[in-house]
């Protein structure tokens, strides 16, 4: 089983190529963080007796990407499953941001993932079952004042993920989007999930039981998978209230929590 | 003048180790993550005392390729200020998680600070401490008992328990001194595990959940001053006779789990290689050998 994994370096990225690496799969990783794809390709190589092979590259550089077609398309490498976990989040009030950045967030998590998707579906092995994961987020469930951005750039992707879905059954491809809460992978997510208080503990997940069942979940067919009873309780209970109380609870309890993190750094 | 090694140098146990050995006359090189606190500790001890000699040296020991290059920059150090010899390691440093959390080669945090980065680092430093027949010295933890190391899946992916994962690495560390101990008797490096019983530290309120946080702050109130344990340390650098023994609490020897065995620490020691990429010299059998006789 041939798997591509984008965001390899990042915190999930690193959580699914060990999971990947441990079911003996071989990987083709890309990041933009070079040094970062070196490790985890050591890291996986020690572990596990498994074929790694890395490319970094700037996803949202159409340039950038045709180079890394190229190589893929030199060695003949056909892939059986395609993780797009690269992506990006910034918090705060929508005018109070950097513009650039926040264009940047769409850039990633929309354009260059679906460009790599385009990309990695004409190069799936011929005849054989095709894996794609998005990766959404339990903000993709509701509007998200003071995460406007990044919650509809999630949005994007579960949606996206359901259409493209029912257009490839027949092409015997399964699409799953994953919608994780909050998830430990750095000082700085540790920090923001802190500052949320009761809520930021009740919807972490666990990031080696994510790793473990999103694959799991992905090869039995299935199309959304929401971490943790608390978290598929909030995405019910967001499709049935009002949009606008959604978004006014949601700016309440951000406004809190922002300002609690933001005084802690 | 002898020289030491301390990894997390710049707070808890191992500043004041630090500062107790310059104390004593010894050149102490620390290694600390955080800019901040080393040029802390190193005021504190120059404060105290301005002849101390002492030097950190930064590094997030997490990342492999941090030991290997603060370990260049040691060598490089010691074999200007001590013709290259090093009296003793002293690997300190270690963290507590709440939750998974992996380094850049996706290894498992605690396994990888508590026990990986001193494996590799006292590797790198071998030929400095066969020099000067040193020392090497691991942080413990009675909690290294009532455990074994989960062998088929030693970063305990698939049931992840900080606590479990926490007490594995510190049977590990015994393991490593074991496993040292096999291998260089011959060569006169003595590897040494010290408990430092519950010590009024940081270590988990840093980067952890609210649950150990919580935890670690009701208990550390019943502990004692990183002065304490520091005396251990000092207590296996000083003695002009090596020390015998391999686990010590308050300058005594005291009884380890029985998971400590040869056997146990040669498997270690090929999985620890194989994670660092790199392989100790055999000498193992040899050394057995001699023992024997």
């Amino acid at each position: 089983m041939n798997v591509m994994i984008t965001g390899a370096a990042g915190g999930l990225g690193r959580a699914l190529a060990n999971e990947c690496g441990s079911r003996g799969f071989n990987l083709f990783l890309t990041d933009v963080n070079e040094d970062g794809l070196l490790s985890i390709k050591l890291g996986l190589e020690r572990q596990f007796n498994v074929t790694v092979t890395t490319k970094s590259c700037d996803l949202t550089n159409a340039e950038s990407v045709d180079k890394m077609l190229a190589i893929i398309d030199k060695y003949g490498i056909r892939f059986d499953m395609l993780l797009n976990i690269a992506g990006l989040d910034f918090e705060g009030e929508f005018i109070g941001r950097d513009r650039e950045k926040l264009v940047k967030i769409v850039m990633l998590n929309n354009a260059a993932t679906l460009r790599i998707t385009h990309a990695i579906i004409k190069r799936r092995r011929p005849g054989k079952h095709f894996t794609i994961v998005f990766v959404s987020s339990l903000a993709s469930m509701f509007p998200m004042p003071l995460k406007a951005t990044y919650a509809a750039s999630k949005r994007f992707l579960l949606d996206f993920a359901a259409s493209l879905r029912q257009e490839l059954k027949k092409e015997d491809v399964n699409v799953l989007a994953l919608c994780p809460g909050g998830m430990v992978t750095t000082q700085e997510t540790l920090c923001s999930i802190k500052a949320q208080g009761f809520w930021g503990n009740v919807t972490t997940n666990p990031l080696e039981d994510v790793a473990r069942n999103t694959i799991d979940r992905a090869l039995a067919g299935r199309s959304i998978y929401v971490p943790g009873i608390p978290n598929r309780l909030l995405s019910f209970f967001g499709k049935i209230m009002p949009r606008s109380w959604v978004a006014a609870v949601v700016y309440w309890r951000w406004n809190n929590a922002q300002s609690k993190w933001l005084n802690h750094n | 003048m002898k020289t030491i090694v301390i990894t997390g140098a710049s707070s808890g146990i191992g500043l004041e180790t630090a500062r107790i050995l310059t104390r004593k006359g010894f050149n102490v090189l620390g290694i600390g993550h955080s800019e901040v606190n080393c040029n802390r500790a190193k005021g504190s001890i120059l404060s105290e005392n301005p002849d101390a000699d002492i030097t950190y040296f930064l590094a997030d020991l997490m990342q492999q390729r941090e030991v290997i290059r603060v370990a260049d920059e040691i060598t490089l150090c010691l074999n200007q200020k001590s013709n290259g010899k090093l009296h003793a390691l002293i690997n300190n440093a270690g963290c507590v998680r709440s939750w998974y959390m992996t380094t850049e080669e996706g290894y498992e945090q605690q396994f990888a600070l508590n026990h990986l980065a001193g494996f590799l680092l006292t590797y790198k430093l071998l030929p400095a401490l066969k020099k000067a027949h040193g020392r090497v010295i691991m942080t413990g933890s009675e909690s290294h008992k009532g455990i074994r190391v989960h062998w088929d899946d030693v970063m305990l992916r698939r049931r992840y328990n900080p606590l479990t994962a926490y007490k594995q690495s510190k049977l590990c560390n015994l393991l490593f001194a074991k496993g040292l101990n096999d291998r260089y008797a011959t060569a006169a490096i003595r590897a040494y595990v010290v408990d430092p019983g519950l010590v009024k530290t940081g270590i988990g309120n840093k980067e952890t959940g609210w649950l150990v946080n919580f935890i670690w702050t009701l208990r550390k109130r019943g502990g004692v001053q990183p002065e304490v344990p520091a005396e251990t340390y000092a207590f296996l650098c000083e003695r002009e006779t090596v020390p015998d023994g391999l686990y010590y609490y308050l300058c005594k020897k005291k009884n380890y789990s029985k998971q400590v065995t040869s056997e146990n620490a040669d498997r270690l020691f090929k999985l620890s290689e194989r994670l660092c990429g790199i392989e100790y010299e055999n000498e193992i059998a040899h050394d057995r050998k001699v023992r024997a006789k």
